[in-house]
């Protein structure tokens, strides 16, 4: 690497990492991504576990005496109310979420029950309300209900399906649940802040050193063009990576509190998972960098260089919600294709079933496709009606 | 005395876009910003660029410093092509213009040395020079403070001591001395007498007339992107006023394209 190259890297460095503004939105977006994704799991898990200690308040009639086990299982602590209520009396305290639930079984139900036949008119019905808008009113419902339902199966039983329950029928193991979460999740958003992260940073040391003319100065000194590009995708890549790591960083450490109430687990993945993530964000890292730069070369202004890129990111977002459909079945030619090579080798690579000649055509291309907008780029700062065209 | 410039039937023309064409109310789509355009400078004087706004003095020192490309014609620098190695010709001229920014972020001090390194200027030798061109322009209590924060009078200081950080023989200055108040403008003027005194060769592209009468030896004036006239300033002075000369040239030019 010539002298001018790292002379350029030292300076937008510097520019970027000892400007409090510049640092403060790299690292901002990894702290942000921790404290909302934590939030919202934690709400998330909030509106779904109910307390172990809470006293589920029940109005019910006419319960049978043989359906008393259901109210006395120990996993639910419930109070009975007493005192007789009206329909608009233990309405509006549902309504009001005094009341849990309430059971209105008709008279003679058990006995209805067993007597009844198919075809021999209407059975025997049990009515339960509830107030869905209350997590615990919601979860003693579904346990009602589900009971049931599960007796009403029992009592015309003719087969069991999975009758035994110390067998495991789901033999998806922990780690595999947490690997379809991560690679349904993370391409897309490793993907979306890669090139967030590329595209302020982009912008700024291109198109804004374009507008505010600084750009015409380093033109007139000895460095040749090619250098003047080489200089900027390195320094731009190394600073978009300091972004994604905080971003990564941020997901990585929040993905479990997101995740609350399953068993999730990033415990799988070993050093050797992550230096192959590396190798390929690297790789996409500049690729997106390569792409910015001439989009704000072409720009006259951070504002247009900013408005050029919209079009890149939805197509980038496209390409990374394509994570989302399961794991990769890509063919070895469509890891020609950039930004679609690096999703589908991210996918494989946290699915822990890394193709290693895919992901070696995927560096190689990325790489590929970097050298030649490097050419371009340089193309692109020789140009007068680009460079000098207001 | 040794030629270190040589600009040779320069031809630059300019496609007109909707809007520069409804500014300039023309329905040509294309413009001649210069038109054979050529002129020499030694070494060790002071050439003026003399010309109404629009002339094709700043396309012209764009041309000079490789910014540009001419579409006919040679610049030569020091006995290099401009066109064929513009890289070559950046390490032997210092460029001056309002048009060139120095980053707001940065101090001079740090600047300084940035642009040093990018000329391949050894660092003991940039060392020295900073401080005795930040003494000379009382740049120094300034050195720590970002570009942003200084006066324009100090930016330009700046920008000037910054142009000439690898001390080249040849120095290009566009409207030096643009925008800036008495004091700083007599230091800047003194600094290319200086210069000169030095055996420097100076190109200073200017429309005012004082300017050139005390510093320049021999100046040209462009008007239309053509050289209308071409001499001794001494020359000129024993006859009439450069003023009226210059008058004289734009009235018989008007009255031309007006015919």
């Amino acid at each position: 690497m010539s002298k001018n190259v790292i002379t350029m890297i030292k300076k937008e460095l510097t520019r970027f990492f000892t400007d409090r503004r510049m640092l403060f939105s790299l690292i901002l977006p990894g702290l942000l991504i921790y404290v909302l994704y934590s939030f919202m799991g934690n709400i998330t898990s909030r509106m779904i576990e109910v307390d172990e200690d809470y006293e589920y308040q029940v109005y019910m009639v006419q319960e049978p005496q043989e359906l008393e086990g259901l109210r006395l299982n120990e996993n639910y602590d419930i109070s009975l109310k007493t005192e007789t209520l009206t329909k608009d009396e233990w309405m509006k305290k549902l309504e009001n979420k005094e009341l849990d639930l309430v059971i209105l079984y008709e008279a003679e139900f058990y006995n209805k029950m067993l007597n009844y036949t198919v075809g021999s008119g209407d059975a025997p019905m049990v009515e339960i309300y509830y107030n869905s808008t209350k997590n615990e009113s919601s979860e003693l419902y579904n346990y009602y209900v589900g009971s049931l339902s599960y007796m009403e199966s029992q009592l015309s039983n003719k087969f069991d399906i999975n009758r035994s329950t110390d067998v495991k029928y789901d033999l998806a193991s922990e780690d595999d649940m947490s690997i379809q979460m991560i690679t349904a999740l993370l391409p897309f958003l490793l993907l979306t802040f890669l090139f967030s992260g590329a595209m302020s940073v982009a912008s700024e040391s291109i198109a804004g050193e374009k507008e505010r003319g600084t750009f015409a100065t380093l033109l007139i000194t000895p460095t040749k063009k090619s250098e003047i590009a080489l200089g900027k995708i390195i320094s731009l890549s190394i600073i978009t990576l300091v972004s994604a790591a905080s971003s990564f960083t941020g997901l990585m450490l929040s993905l479990p509190k997101l995740m609350s109430g399953s068993d999730f687990s990033i415990s799988m993945y070993g050093f050797g998972t992550y230096a192959l993530l590396f190798t390929v964000i690297i790789s996409t890292v500049l690729i997106y960098v390569v792409l910015l730069a001439l989009v704000s070369a072409y720009a006259k202004s951070i504002k247009e260089a900013g408005a050029l890129a919209v079009p890149l990111m939805i197509l980038n977002m496209l390409v990374g919600i394509s994570s989302m459909i399961g794991p990769s079945t890509a063919k070895t030619v469509l890891y020609l294709i950039p930004v679609y090579n690096s999703v589908q080798s991210i996918i494989s690579i946290l699915s822990l079933e890394v193709n290693m000649m895919n992901l070696a055509i995927t560096i190689a291309t990325n790489f590929v496709f970097v050298a030649v907008g490097v050419v371009l780029l340089t193309k692109m700062f020789n140009s007068e009606r680009i460079m000098f065209n207001k | 005395m040794k030629t270190l410039l040589e600009v040779k039937a320069l031809v630059k023309t300019f496609n007109l876009s909707k809007k520069q064409q409804r500014i300039q109310k023309t329905k040509e789509k294309k413009k001649v910003a210069v038109n054979d355009l050529s002129f020499q400078a030694y070494e060790g004087e002071i050439y003026g660029l003399l010309g109404p706004n629009g002339a094709g003095k700043t396309t012209t020192l764009r041309i000079l410093a490789g910014l540009i490309k001419a579409d006919q014609g040679e610049a030569i620098v020091d006995g290099v092509s401009v066109t064929k190695n513009p890289d070559l010709v950046h390490s032997k001229i210092g460029f001056l213009t309002s048009e060139l920014k120095l980053e707001d972020f940065f101090t001079p001090n740090y600047l300084y040395d940035y642009f040093s390194e990018l000329h391949h200027v050894d660092k003991q030798v940039a060392k020295t020079r900073k401080e005795e061109l930040f003494s000379k322009f009382g740049i120094d209590e300034f050195r720590e403070v970002k570009v942003a924060e200084l006066s324009t009078g100090m930016k330009q200081k700046v920008s000037l001591v910054i142009s000439i950080v690898h001390n080249p023989n040849i120095i290009i200055f566009d409207e030096p001395t643009n925008g800036l108040d008495i004091i700083t403008a007599k230091i800047v003027t003194d600094f290319l007498i200086e210069l000169k005194k030095e055996g420097k060769t100076l190109i200073l592209s200017t429309h005012i007339f004082s300017l050139v009468e005390k510093l320049c030896d021999r100046v040209g004036i462009i008007i239309d992107g053509k050289m209308a006239y071409e001499g001794y300033v001494s020359d000129i002075n024993k006859e009439s006023s450069l003023e009226d000369l210059f008058f004289n040239l734009y009235e018989t030019s008007r009255g031309e394209s007006h015919e």
